[in-house]
């Protein structure tokens, strides 16, 4: 998938080569058909993990709170970062705020095994986003589309994720993102190499990325969805439209159970194909979170809207 | 899915991981499959199969348990219904099996470093490995490797993900107890199948290991990456993230090989 082109000199008594882009997509592809879950301290980890979770992401303040608190949203605090990933043994992600370096350093030099360059967080960088290839822990990074996928993969992304709207248990943008995405790939899988060309302009992105993504009729790494996704049947609804797995944010630590909530998303997550399962792991979850309409929202509470 | 008897149906667990890689180069595999002219034997035909169930396990001849996150797998298999099944075709039906980082932590009778409140194993091989023994992502690594089963040809290139390693081969499975962090899987049908070593990393990971050695398996000859003992098959690393096909050949041959001596097909 997305190894193609690297090669490596590294006959026997050399070093093995670290860091390369086949290593970082390849734990991407691990995560494949996972679940990946907010959790804001040590026990809600254990519990994603108890659940199924194929990694969690370790923040101060799930979205649905960001949204509530208002003010600057920022990294995390590494203490606790580091006292959730000594809390579990599958891989931990942290945000950075989208363009900044520093955080995201500081979230390397803690050790997570990945960064989400996230627009959930307050933005440090009216027009940059990080220059990836700069670091040695991979990034996953958010999508509405396909130029944007396709600019954070050449910034050096390893995994990609729809944006959604994060927060407000509302699953349409999430499937409107998907659905975009999806729609542009099509597009230009059918379309002549002058049109890829034309099609590159317009959607300002890489000509060599498109090619590829036309070429593979799929996105170069891993895409999952994320931001807004709150039931079973919301992952489900995700991975029946080719998303290769979820995150879910908010809607498990904000459910009235959240434990039977998280391992119900992660049979659904697996058994996305089948109705009966579905039905069986919809039961009796109680309340959901409670959410916000996206459709009665303004567009400046759009988290979406930021990352460029 | 009913498969006639001319075609061996294999299976990729597809609880979760990286199940699609396999699929992709399975089907390679099975398009470069060698005939040899000495033999009245016809090129087998194969169907590969996504296993999600006990019922789609059940049509299996093969299966191969791919990387992902063990805990992860271990728990869906137990939801569904899959753990014992599982372990009945690995240790009692002793049908081929495979599996890769995850899926070698999964066929380990023994696992190190496991969750705060344990995890499930299939178990098969008798081994204790260690899990995430070279540390986290950032410690990851792609290395070429000298496999003396392929028999000739380049190294094999290949790429190790939060990988684990055989650190111990362990007498048998008749009584392990579990201490500590360390996790067994019930015991089967015992094996007199020896437990042979494959493949090692040859020193050069001690280079990059961010702890101290503890593991008798290590030393001058280097970390155990590749096992076998009898049908089960285990690797740390990552062929499915390649593009080589060459030990999915190599394993759908004794899968093949199998389905001769015991059925006859």
């Amino acid at each position: 998938m997305a190894t193609n082109g690297t090669t490596h000199a590294n006959g026997n008594g050399t070093v093995p080569t670290q860091s390369t882009f086949a290593v970082k997509a390849g734990l991407a592809q691990m995560l494949k058909g996972g679940v990946i879950m907010d959790v804001v301290n040590a026990e809600q980890a254990r519990i994603a993990e108890e659940a199924g979770a194929c990694a969690v992401m370790a923040l101060e303040r799930v979205p649905a709170d960001i949204r509530k608190d208002g003010g600057v949203a920022r990294m995390s605090d590494p203490a606790m970062i580091k006292e959730i990933m000594a809390a579990v043994t599958i891989p931990v992600m942290a945000k950075a705020r989208i363009g900044h370096i520093v955080e995201c350093q500081i979230l390397e030099a803690v050790g997570v095994d990945y960064i989400d360059e996230s627009e959930v967080l307050t933005p440090a960088d009216p027009v940059n986003h990080v220059d990836k290839h700069a670091f040695t822990a991979p990034f996953v990074c958010g999508c509405r589309n396909l130029g944007e996928a396709l600019r954070r993969i050449s910034e050096g992304a390893a995994m990609i994720r729809t944006k959604g709207e994060a927060g407000t248990g509302d699953v349409i943008e999430a499937v409107r993102h998907m659905q975009t995405v999806n729609a542009e790939i099509a597009k230009a899988s059918s379309a002549s190499d002058n049109e890829l060309r034309l099609m590159a302009r317009e959607l300002e992105c890489d000509l060599d990325l498109l090619r590829q993504t036309a070429a593979l009729k799929r996105l170069p790494v891993v895409n999952f969805a994320a931001g807004g996704i709150a039931t079973p049947a919301d992952a489900a609804l995700m991975m029946q439209m080719g998303c290769d797995g979820v995150f879910v944010g908010s809607g498990i630590f904000k459910s009235g159970d959240p434990a039977k909530r998280a391992k119900a998303i992660v049979q659904a997550t697996t058994h996305f194909r089948d109705p009966k399962i579905l039905a069986e792991v919809s039961m009796g979850l109680g309340e959901a979170i409670v959410g916000i309409n996206c459709g009665e929202m303004r567009d400046q509470e759009k988290l979406a809207k930021r990352g460029w | 899915m009913t498969a006639d008897s001319q075609t061996l149906t294999v299976g990729v667990l597809a609880l979760q991981g990286a199940f699609i890689e396999h699929i992709v180069l399975l089907k390679r595999a099975a398009e470069e499959f060698p005939t040899t002219s000495n033999t009245t034997a016809q090129r087998p035909r194969f169907t590969f199969i996504e296993v999600r169930t006990p019922a789609d396990l059940a049509l299996c001849r093969g299966l191969i348990i791919p990387g992902g996150e063990s805990t992860a797998i271990s728990l869906i298999a137990e939801r569904t219904g899959l753990l014992e099944p599982l372990r009945d075709f690995v240790k009692v039906q002793r049908m081929p099996v495979w599996g890769t980082c995850a899926g070698l932590i999964l066929l380990a009778e023994s696992a190190n470093k496991s969750k705060a409140t344990g995890q499930e194993l299939i178990g098969g091989l008798d081994v204790r490995v260690q899990r995430n023994y070279f540390g986290r992502q950032v410690e990851s690594f792609e290395a070429d490797l000298d496999l003396s089963f392929l028999e000739n040809g380049p190294p094999f290139h290949s790429v190790f993900i939060r990988a684990p390693v055989v650190e111990k081969v362990l007498q048998s499975t008749s009584s392990l107890p579990a201490t500590g962090n360390v996790v067994t899987a019930p015991t089967k049908r015992p094996t007199d199948a020896p437990v042979e070593i494959l493949g090692r990393l040859v020193g050069r990971a001690q280079t990059i290991r961010n702890k101290t050695a503890n593991a008798e398996a290590l030393g001058a000859e280097g970390d155990i990456i590749a096992v076998r003992q009898g049908n089960v098959f285990g690797t740390a690393f990552h062929p499915e993230l390649t593009g080589d096909a060459r030990i999915h050949t190599w394993w759908l041959q004794q899968v093949v090989q199998h389905s001769r001596l015991t059925q006859g097909v």
